[in-house]
């Protein structure tokens, strides 16, 4: 009876932006280990990791799989509980493993593939550095961190959040008022910090946060926060470290 | 080559219309060929400020629904013929603007020839807010010296890095500038007021104009005279100055500084 009125907007609106997303780098194969180091993995942050997409990166085997053989990784995976959703951007063999089992290709570890093309000695000396500590002991936080810190070059606006998973984080620019800094590792800002700075997202008790121009509402290491309503005046505007001692967080000017 | 100007701010009140209007203006009594749009749908403004509001017939909304045409709803100015306006819908809500017919409007002024299209953002950062800012080159973020309208265009700003066609496809980023207006250096120099180094530290972009607080703005509002055509205000004054710098010249800040009381001024008032 009633009939629909005239709708001026198209049924789906299509959208790009940066979603932040697990990648999987495999190393070797080997299905068992490989579960045993997810379960953990997901008993450290099940709030983190349960369910949470992933991204298989297979460029780091020294040969690609085919796709059965992926296809049992990806088994595994699931049943560990993550969502693996497609295969890292790699070769022309890679681009048809994806077509074959069905999955999109995320770009974006283009650039990480190419550079260890380029030097693949490099890649192999990373990769071994990674793979030194021994198994046995479960790895600590800090060692899922990547090598380099993610970089924010331009202002982190009021409203905006920023966050480095599984590294450090270094800002060039101010954080403004209402804006959110996070990593998992550190937080450095090399400007003004107005905003809140969270540092080991994760629990790591270790992460700090460095900062050029103290001036934030909230920091917080490994869950332990501070609001600051007013800020100490020996603090403001000052260059300053935040830490974790124990179960207190301490706050302190930096440098002489 | 048609440039889009967003004239924005987040918060309300701080003068967005104003400015739209004078650098409008402005930039016709240059010879450009402008066109002046409110995005205001429902609250609209712009035709008050620019003393066209009895010559409204077909608006903005009408146009996107394409119930007229653009050159019906444009309103040719009396003062300059190559400045146009394109009213607001009074009568409609915000969610009769859509991206689609937007862009048709935009794209069908660029064809017309014009130099500058501006879009005057009405305040929040909701539908009518993002879609006057969605097809920037420009943005003017118009911001008044106190904590929470420079917090909002911080917020504006980020969403102008974010949100905005040239941010979604990856162009060069949209160019941002701060328009400070009411500004008070009486007032600044009492502490009352923040300064514009305080505002451009906080936000980090680089300052197209200083507007100084003035009787001028609202006597030109009431009597739909855009203030940039008063000359006897420092806020025309100040207008023109930065019309000038959004066209590349350089001209010097001017009224920053507290006007020192004169022995004159002290028996006679200002």
């Amino acid at each position: 009876m009633s009939r629909a009125l005239p709708s001026f907007e198209p049924v789906g609106e299509l959208k790009f932006g940066q979603v932040g997303i697990a990648n999987l780098r495999l190393k070797s194969l080997d299905d068992d280990l490989l579960a045993q180091e997810l379960r953990q993995k997901l008993e450290t942050a099940p709030q983190l990791f349960q369910r949470a997409p992933v991204v298989l990166d297979l460029s780091h085997l020294p040969q690609l799989p085919d796709a059965e053989r992926v296809r049992a990784v990806l088994a595994t995976v699931r049943a560990s509980g993550m969502l693996p959703v497609g295969l890292a951007y790699g070769t022309s063999e890679n681009e048809a493993l994806a077509r074959a089992l069905d999955l999109p290709l995320f770009a974006k570890f283009r650039a990480a593939y190419e550079s260890t093309a380029a030097a693949p000695e490099a890649a192999a000396v990373v990769a071994n550095v990674a793979a030194a500590p021994p198994r046995a002991t479960p790895p600590p936080p800090s060692a899922a961190r990547g090598a380099a810190g993610m970089l924010q070059a331009l202002p982190v606006r009021s409203g905006q959040q920023v966050y480095a998973r599984g590294s450090d984080l270094v800002i060039t620019a101010v954080v403004g008022h209402g804006a959110e800094v996070i990593a998992d590792g550190s937080v450095h800002v090399y400007a003004a910090l107005r905003g809140k700075a969270i540092a080991g997202a994760q629990g790591d008790t270790s992460a700090r946060i460095f900062c050029q121009d103290f001036q934030a509402e909230l920091v917080s290491v490994a869950g332990h926060y501070r609001v600051l309503e007013d800020i100490p005046a020996d603090l403001r505007g000052k260059p300053v470290q935040v830490w974790l001692e124990g179960e207190k967080l301490l706050l302190a000017r930096l440098g002489p | 080559m048609t440039e889009f100007i967003v004239i924005t701010s987040g918060k309300g009140g701080v003068g967005k219309t104003t400015s739209s209007a004078s650098i409008a203006v402005g930039l016709a009594k240059h010879g450009k060929k402008v066109a002046v749009i409110d995005f205001d749908v429902g609250l609209r403004n712009l035709d008050l400020i620019m003393g066209c509001e009895r010559r409204v017939v077909y608006d903005f909304v009408n146009v996107i629904h394409q119930e007229c045409t653009l050159k019906q709803a444009l309103i040719k100015d009396k003062r300059y013929e190559n400045l146009h306006v394109l009213a607001a819908s009074q009568t409609r809500d915000k969610d009769a603007l859509t991206k689609e017919g937007v862009e048709r409007v935009l794209n069908e002024l660029k064809d017309e020839g014009f130099d500058y299209v501006l879009c005057d953002s009405p305040a929040g950062i909701e539908k009518g807010a993002f879609l006057a800012m969605y097809f920037a080159d420009r943005a003017i973020v118009v911001v008044n010296p106190e904590v929470s309208s420079v917090r909002d265009s911080d917020r504006i700003l980020g969403l102008l890095s974010s949100k905005t066609r040239r941010a979604e496809t990856g162009a060069t980023p949209v160019m941002q500038h701060l328009l400070l207006t009411r500004y008070n250096p009486a007032r600044v120099v009492a502490g009352d007021m923040m300064s514009i180094d305080d505002v451009k530290e906080i936000l980090g972009i680089e300052v197209l104009g200083v507007i100084p607080e003035s009787e001028g703005v609202l006597a030109a509002s009431n009597s739909g005279v855009p203030v940039i055509l008063d000359e006897a205000s420092n806020a025309g004054l100040a207008y023109d100055d930065a019309v000038a710098r959004l066209l590349g010249q350089t001209r010097a800040m001017r009224f920053l500084d507290a006007p020192k009381k004169g022995i004159l001024s002290r028996l006679f008032g200002s």
